[in-house]
């Protein structure tokens, strides 16, 4: 029995509705059903390829992380998109590493500093107070020194720096460099400028002193390692590093007139990268994979390289090793994820990432056939081979606060 | 039984819709409303077209309240507890920064994200650009043209009060380091001479916020021609239509203080709302509208640049990260209406062993002083406008006493006249001269008690004649307060005694250099910078 038909009987106004409900044809029903169904269908075929089918039946979870320049890795889109496949959303607080490992973490779900130092620095404090600390380490990207043609053309008349062999169809406008730490280092310590290297042979006046800009080393992993650097290079002696508070504080005092910049800027990469990069940021302190996901998305969007932007590899060179330490279990499988997800590997990779295999050794050519795929040359990784000594790292606290005349971090004397 | 499949149907489709809706919402509804406090620079008045559009694509309303920013920065430096704005937006933290760290601030600082940039930079009408242009070096002008052209009273330019504002205050510490000329950020050491005092002959408008300095000189622009100032600023100011002759922009050869604009928060509770302004502001077309809008510099790489904002903007000055740097600077320079009059005596050696080539390096040295040195340095440090120098010249006792105040190339004539007398004597009376110099300090009448007066003796010889060194320093201990407050600085040249007159300038608060090894011109120049 149909409700309609009883609604006829009881109440006139209704043969309005019937009248109406006679022109509820079949093909009217397929009108307005047709266009509806087919928006389902298109919907549902884009969150199967977006790989969201059953989201609405399940929940996001958004994650909550703290980390310095590896929030380049999940403020990429593409990142985003897979990890949302997994029911995974993630908010980022930016700050620098080691200003990471040195404040409150409670309220986190993960942190990802940029290096081992600083990563060891939570470790450490996590465990003194029993909490849960678990480490992944995904990938790896050198320290580098980021520079403009003009200042890596000057350095190399200098005699400080040398154009890196075999990159191939660019041998004229070579994208990497080495650069010889201690003859750079040599030449900031005699308070020498750009002018009077021989800039304005490229077109630049610059009477500023040569330097290196880094973010804060108070608080910025790559400062800090970089200053590990200078601290090794400076000091000169084999693979020498300081053992000893004393030692760690005269290291400091040695080398601190040659970090001088003046207050720190933060961000150096991105004032890098901006038109005004030349002028305010011509040589920078960055991390290998932010160049490499530059000089590929350059390359992407204008089907040639910045022949502009060069970079540095320092004599004697720092692999720096992201640490992603989760805070508590839901940020525990989000490192599991970013550390095994085949597709999360492979996207850290297109973002200049040295991915690493899960023996912890360097996932070898990937990253470079990659590169030679999309146009970028690869830096050679044969380089100078010397390997540069880490401080333990209560040392290179100390160092840092000489240094950068910061707040002491917390590092128990018993600790490595 | 048709209808009722019918109905199945359409409410299965209706489910599926629904699924779908939450499927692929990002946000559910529109955006929540929210009001955010914001302790703003005043330069930031000129965002308030773009907050309509903030609160129509955000559901954010931003409550602007303006400061300039030093002020903003000492208030919430000093401020404690419980924030009294959600978000500080200010044209630099620098000054922000420095002063939490000199408070000894260990604590997390607030998330900060700059929004766009522009630099300070120097504007002046045409003629004075091309006659800047001709006096610097390979044609490219410096802050130490623009000092030069101060001090002899060619440029003549507004900036802002550096004890309220950050373009006055990035104005300043660019300036002074690039006087201090050592390429990298000042030190507390390289504040400790002054060298500004001719640029800042050349300052005759000030203002407390920076828009209120672009409409004062729009009201004097007859009598000023140049304006320091945000690059944004003077694009603005060209195309308002109030300038009869538009300012040229001009990047400093020695670089310039940048500003970016940073958005602090300070309400960590705030966040969310927080990162919905972050990302407005940072996207692509917004950044484009601000660039349009303001001519300021988009901070997104990414945003093609208008026509006006593709000039290079010159080399970043490193900016000091010690708190004492900038109130040093702000103690000496800070205050607009402080009483710019200054006397320098030079009691200057004419005993006969100064003939010859001795007497020519002083003459040179006064040409230098006088606007001849084309050095950087001796463009910062030489005589100025309004100053009033005394010449001394003595032997035996003093020869002759000029006062010029130097109002024009007449007076700096009248100077060289005097040094270029020929009459020396046989004596020298070293003590007795000095003493004399402090006894027409206490003889003249104090009407200007704010009035800075130093002394420069030169000698070449020893003291032979007249009171020794003991009586002076026991007399100058017994001159009334106000004379012995002015210091000397001893030259020592040829075989004068290094021992006595380091004594004798160290008793009156001053020091001794020496000029043996080196141009007598630098060892003017030396404590000319540091004559207070």
């Amino acid at each position: 029995m149909a409700v309609g038909e009883r609604r006829v009987a009881a109440e006139p106004r209704l043969g309005i509705r019937r009248e109406s409900r006679s022109s509820w044809s079949r093909r009217g029903f397929l009108l307005v059903v047709l266009p509806l169904l087919a928006a389902v269908l298109t919907g549902v075929a884009v969150l199967a390829v977006s790989g969201n089918v059953l989201l609405p039946f399940q929940t996001v979870v958004t994650l909550e992380g703290k980390m310095a320049s590896k929030r380049d890795f999940f403020e990429d889109e593409e990142v985003q998109r897979i990890l949302m496949r997994h029911h995974i959303r993630v908010h980022i607080t930016a700050s620098g590493s080691r200003e990471v490992a040195i404040r409150d973490i409670s309220s986190y779900d993960f942190v990802f500093p940029s290096g081992q130092p600083a990563g060891d620095l939570i470790t450490a404090e996590r465990a003194k107070s029993n909490q849960y600390a678990k480490v992944h380490r995904p990938f790896v990207s050198p320290i580098v020194l980021a520079t403009y043609r003009e200042y890596a053309r000057t350095l190399e008349d200098a005699g400080v720096a040398k154009a890196h062999r075999g990159t191939g169809p660019v041998a004229d406008q070579p994208p990497y460099y080495v650069l010889d730490m201690a003859g750079f280092l040599r030449h900031i310590h005699d308070k020498r400028r750009w002018d009077d290297i021989g800039i304005e042979r490229h077109g630049i006046a610059n009477a500023n002193r040569i330097v290196a800009q880094t973010p804060d080393v108070c608080g910025s992993n790559s400062a800090g390692t970089y200053l590990a650097l200078v601290a090794f290079t400076w000091h000169g002696d084999g693979d020498e590093v300081p053992d000893t508070d004393q030692e760690a504080d005269a290291r400091g005092r040695e080398i601190k007139h040659l970090l001088e910049q003046g207050l720190p800027a933060a961000d150096v990469f991105r004032t890098y990268v901006s038109p005004e990069g030349k002028n305010i940021a011509p040589v920078v302190v960055a991390y290998e994979h932010q160049y490499l996901a530059y000089q590929l998305n350059y390359k992407a969007r204008s089907k040639k390289l910045d022949e502009q932007r060069v970079l540095l590899y320092p004599s004697g060179q720092f692999v720096t090793q992201p640490q992603f330490i989760a805070l508590n279990k839901d940020g525990d499988r989000l490192g599991e994820l970013i550390t095994h997800d085949p597709e999360l590997r492979k996207r850290a990779m297109e973002l200049g990432f040295r991915i690493l295999d899960p023996t912890g050794q360097v996932a070898g050519d990937q990253l470079t056939r990659f590169l030679e795929e999309r146009g970028v040359p690869a830096p050679a990784t044969e380089g100078d081979d010397t390997r540069t000594a880490m401080p333990r790292l209560r040392y290179l606290e100390r160092m840092i606060s000489v240094v950068g005349d910061c707040p002491p971090a917390d590092v128990l004397p018993g600790r490595p | 039984m048709r209808p009722r499949r019918r109905a199945i149907s359409l409410i299965a489709l209706c489910m599926a819709g629904l699924w779908l809706a939450a499927a692929t919402a990002c946000t559910p509804g529109g955006p929540e409303p929210v009001t955010l406090r914001v302790l703003a620079s005043s330069e930031l008045a000129d965002m308030a077209p773009l907050l309509d559009d903030l609160r129509r694509d955000t559901g954010i309303t931003l409550e602007m309240e303006h400061r300039g920013t030093v002020d903003a920065s000492n208030e919430l430096a000093a401020h404690e507890g419980r924030p009294r704005h959600d978000v500080a937006w200010l044209s630099s933290d620098r000054y922000y920064l420095l002063k939490v760290k000199a408070n000894g601030g260990h604590g997390e600082k607030p998330l900060a994200t700059n929004i766009m940039r522009s630099p300070v930079v120097l504007g002046v009408k045409r003629a004075t650009a091309d006659r800047l242009r001709q006096a610097a070096a390979g044609g490219r002008i410096s802050w130490a043209d623009a000092a030069d052209a101060a001090a002899d009273g060619s440029l003549r330019f507004g900036m802002a009060d550096p004890r309220h504002t950050n373009s006055g205050l990035a104005a300043l510490v660019g300036v002074a380091t690039a006087a201090a000329g050592t390429g990298t950020a000042l030190r507390p050491q390289d504040v400790s001479c002054e060298r500004l005092h001719g640029f800042f002959a050349g300052h005759l408008l000030t203002g407390d916020a920076s828009g209120k300095l672009a409409d004062g000189y729009a009201a004097r622009q007859d009598e000023l021609n140049g304006l320091i100032t945000y690059e944004s600023e003077l694009l603005a100011l060209n195309s308002s239509g109030k300038l009869r002759e538009p300012l040229e922009i001009v990047y400093p050869r020695d670089g310039m203080v940048l500003s970016d604009y940073p958005l602090l928060l300070l309400d960590p509770s705030k966040r969310a709302a927080y990162d919905r302004l972050v990302d407005w502001l940072r996207s692509g077309p917004v950044q484009k509208k601000i660039m349009e809008r303001t001519l300021r510099r988009p901070i997104d790489p990414g945003v093609s640049r208008i026509d006006r904002l593709r000039e290079p903007v010159g080399n970043a000055l490193y900016f000091p990260d010690d708190q004492k740097v900038v109130d040093r600077l702000l103690a000496d320079y800070g205050d607009p209406e402080r009483d710019r009059a200054a006397q320098v005596i030079f009691v200057l050696d004419f005993s006969s062993s100064m003939r010859g080539e001795r007497i020519a390096a002083l003459r040179e040295t006064i040409d230098g002083l006088a606007g001849g040195d084309d050095s950087p340095s001796g463009k910062f440090v030489r005589f100025y406008r309004g100053e009033t120098l005394t010449v001394m010249r003595f032997g035996g006792r003093v020869l002759e006493e000029r006062n010029i105040t130097y109002e024009g190339q007449r007076d700096l004539d009248r100077l060289r006249e005097v040094v270029a007398s020929d009459d020396f004597a046989g004596s020298t009376a070293i003590w007795s001269s000095l003493d004399h110099a402090y006894r027409s300090v206490a003889r003249d009448p104090r009407d200007r008690p704010e009035r800075r007066i130093s002394i420069v003796l030169m000698t070449d010889g020893e003291n032979n004649a007249g009171m020794d060194v003991d009586a002076f320093v026991r007399g100058h201990a017994r001159l009334p307060e106000e004379a012995r407050r002015v210091r000397t600085y001893t030259i020592r040249y040829g075989e004068a005694d290094t021992g006595e007159l380091d004594r004798g300038a160290r008793a009156t608060g001053g020091r001794m250099v020496d000029a043996a090894d080196r141009s007598l011109l630098s060892a003017f120049k030396e404590i000319r910078g540091c004559v207070h």
